[in-house]
């Protein structure tokens, strides 16, 4: 049998260890590891390895570099239960109608919750909000401006980091960040009206004071909403309790988060070392090695099957009770759209987004503004 | 005799003392290295402002000039070519107005002047990045010193905070220039002061020339030449801020503190337009130099010294 090599593109720290630890056990295997940008201007396939992982982020562009092998002939004649897989993962993978990766781990955000300062507040951390008007009647209690702690804390800063967490927000809401088709935005609209005021409520009610990100790890905000990544960083250096809690959501609205993660594509040429490339994509992303893998790293689980194996949870409630809220939310997780400008137009979005936190622009116009912008951007 | 004689004689008169070839090798490292690592970008640029290319796919397109047109019809570049501007005028002004001052004080019979040297100049030879780190935690909110100090002082810090506030973030960034480039301008006014012969300043006293009189009309015009030099490179040097912004603020809040090194760098690094980038930088090279050049015409003129 041919042997795959294996590259992985722009995979540092610890997800690189992790994963060159277990590629190093697999027989058909050779690590390769590849990074960054470095072969620039040449086909990808020319200098790229059989097979690599990279950033959801960068799928768009791998799938439209044509480099990435189509892999639904390898599905179907493996026979693997593709719909195990969270739908919304699958679809940063699809391009036409035609999976070009599968998801090996992912992540996602949800509501951090600082014990010490929920309780000199008078509040409990064991009933965190469950609604956005719980959230932001919690939030302004425990707001202290004398001592510059915020009750939620909110990315505002331009950037991707204001524009993923306003998805959720607008997700929950039952609006949606493109049309379904991607070729427009679809956020001007009452949902996204009803996201953004509700920031603009939180920073009036006292519950939000604009500043920098990072207040929660320091101490300086009684909530915030953050990524599953973080319960191992916090779990290590925070000097305060904390705990943490589905993400609320209005009452008529319904449960959302975003989510990042990693996927695994094949870009070899050859028909037997695609087959190898196959063979060990279908046994890294199989429930067996999944649940090994999900519980060296920390990621949340990319399959229902491991999502709710018995002994995955049990190691959950013995390790870090504290990812249970992430793990059980996965499911409610949404993808940002895979489009090639996804960068540009995001940071446009935010652009607009923070005129209107600043109060120069009405939430209404800065949508609209945002919504020119991004057009523009997908043309 | 062939096409070759009358150059191989330039040779044999200019290597009359047989070094040439040593000098050749040893300048050769240089040359190589200035041509690798700034001819061929700078070359290769040009040629990538002419195309739309994302640094990924095989084929690149040729779009002409629609580069800079795109540079040329957008408000963020204009907003970025203001607050680039305001910092460059900021910084230029302050740190070398405030360079002469301190520097004048410095070049007095003070005590312990290589102290206040070695402070002032510890700031140039700080590595940014880690001193805009560390400037960011001053201004952080709540637990910053800044806003510390001010709450000891019984006053209020603004809100939003600092860094955060569109009236305060820019000056906050100016000031971290000007304590960057303090020191340098220091030490060159030093180095220049020392120069102009301290019997000018004999006899203007002699003549009942104050302490303002003596600086204004001795020192101000005698050092001139290196006052334009500064101020030459430091508009240079402000011009190519990044780094500072791109720690402490990332262009916000509003874009007000968006310089045009940071657009540069989105285009390139984050949205892959190398062609905008390439023209963008292009640009930004053509007022640098446009700049630097009408300073020289208009102020150099007067000054033989340079």
């Amino acid at each position: 049998m041919a042997r795959a090599r294996v590259g992985i593109i722009n995979g540092t720290g610890y997800i690189g260890v992790d994963l060159t630890r277990i590629l190093l056990r697999h027989a058909l295997v050779d690590v390769v590891c590849v990074t960054g940008r470095s072969a620039a201007g040449s086909r990808l396939a020319d200098v790229f390895p059989h097979l690599a992982a990279a950033d959801m982020v960068w799928m768009p562009y791998l799938a439209n570099s044509g480099a990435l092998v189509p892999l639904n002939s390898f599905v179907e004649a493996s026979g693997t239960d593709i719909a195990d897989f969270y739908p919304a993962l699958l679809a940063v993978n699809t391009y036409g109608d035609q999976y070009y990766g599968l998801p090996v781990s992912t992540n996602n955000l949800e509501l951090f919750i600082n014990s010490d300062l929920f309780e000199a507040a008078g509040l409990d951390p064991a009933a965190p909000p469950t609604t956005w008007a719980e959230l932001q009647d919690m939030a302004a209690q425990c707001a202290n401006p004398e001592q510059g702690i915020v009750g939620i804390e909110l990315y505002t800063q331009p950037g991707e980091g204001l524009t993923w967490q306003f998805q959720v927000y607008l997700w929950q809401a039952g609006g949606d960040f493109l049309t379904e088709d991607l070729t427009a935005a679809a956020f001007n609209s009452e949902a996204g009206l009803k996201a953004l005021n509700y920031w603009l409520g939180l920073i009036d009610s006292g519950a939000y004071t604009l500043s920098e990100w990072g207040l929660f790890g320091q101490g300086q905000a009684c909530m915030v909403m953050d990524g599953s990544w973080m319960v191992g960083i916090w779990a290590e250096t925070a000097p305060f309790a904390w705990t943490t809690a589905p993400m609320p959501y209005p009452e008529d609205g319904q449960p959302a988060t975003n989510m990042g993660g990693e996927h695994i594509f094949i870009m070899a040429a050859d028909e037997a070392k695609q087959q190898a490339a196959w063979d060990f994509i279908n046994w890294f992303t199989s429930t067996e090695i999944q649940l090994e893998w999900d519980q060296e790293t920390g990621f949340m689980p990319v399959r229902d099957s491991v999502a709710t194996d018995e002994a995955y949870r049990a190691w959950i409630d013995e390790t870090e009770p504290r990812l249970l809220s992430f793990v059980e939310m996965q499911q409610h997780a949404h993808n940002r759209p895979p489009v090639e400008q996804y960068a540009e137009l995001s940071d446009a979005f935010s652009a607009a987004i923070e005129r209107a936190l600043y109060g120069q622009v009405s939430p209404e116009d800065a949508l609209a503004e945002a919504e020119a912008a991004v057009n523009g951007l997908l043309e | 005799m062939t096409a070759l004689t009358p150059l191989r004689a330039r040779w044999r008169q200019a290597n009359r003392q047989g070094d040439l070839p040593a000098a050749a090798l040893a300048l050769a490292p240089a040359v190589l290295l200035f041509a690798v690592f700034n001819l061929y970008p700078l070359a290769y640029s040009g040629f990538l402002s002419l195309m739309e290319w994302d640094g990924f796919s095989p084929q690149r397109t040729y779009v002409g000039l629609a580069n800079y047109r795109a540079i040329y019809e957008s408000a963020d570049f204009r907003n970025a070519l203001g607050v680039t501007l305001k910092y460059a005028v900021g910084v230029t002004a302050l740190s070398v107005a405030a360079g002469l001052v301190i520097a004048v004080l410095l070049n007095s019979d003070i005590r312990g002047q290589n102290i206040y040297r070695l402070i002032y100049f510890l700031p140039v030879v700080t590595s940014t990045v880690a001193a805009a780190v560390v400037w960011r935690y001053l201004m952080t909110p709540g637990t910053g010193y800044a806003d510390v100090f001010l709450r000891n002082l019984g006053l209020t810090p603004p809100s939003p905070a600092w860094l955060r506030n569109p009236a305060w973030a820019l000056r906050i960034v100016i000031l971290v220039g000007i304590w960057k480039r303090l020191g340098f301008n220091i030490v060159v006014f030093l180095a220049g002061l020392q120069n102009i012969p301290k019997d000018y300043y004999e006899a203007a006293t002699v003549d009942g020339a104050g302490i303002w009189g003596r600086f204004r009309h001795i020192t101000v015009p005698l050092i001139a030449p290196i006052t334009l030099l500064l101020v030459i490179m430091s508009v240079i040097d402000a011009f190519l801020i990044f780094d500072v912004v791109y720690v402490m603020t990332d262009g916000g809040p509003i874009k007000t503190t968006e310089v045009v090194g940071l657009l540069l760098y989105r285009q390139a690094f984050r949205y892959f337009n190398l062609g905008d980038a390439s023209a963008m930088g292009w640009v930004i090279f053509a007022i640098v130099f446009t700049a630097t050049l009408v300073q020289w015409k208009f102020f150099g003129a007067r000054e033989s010294g340079l």
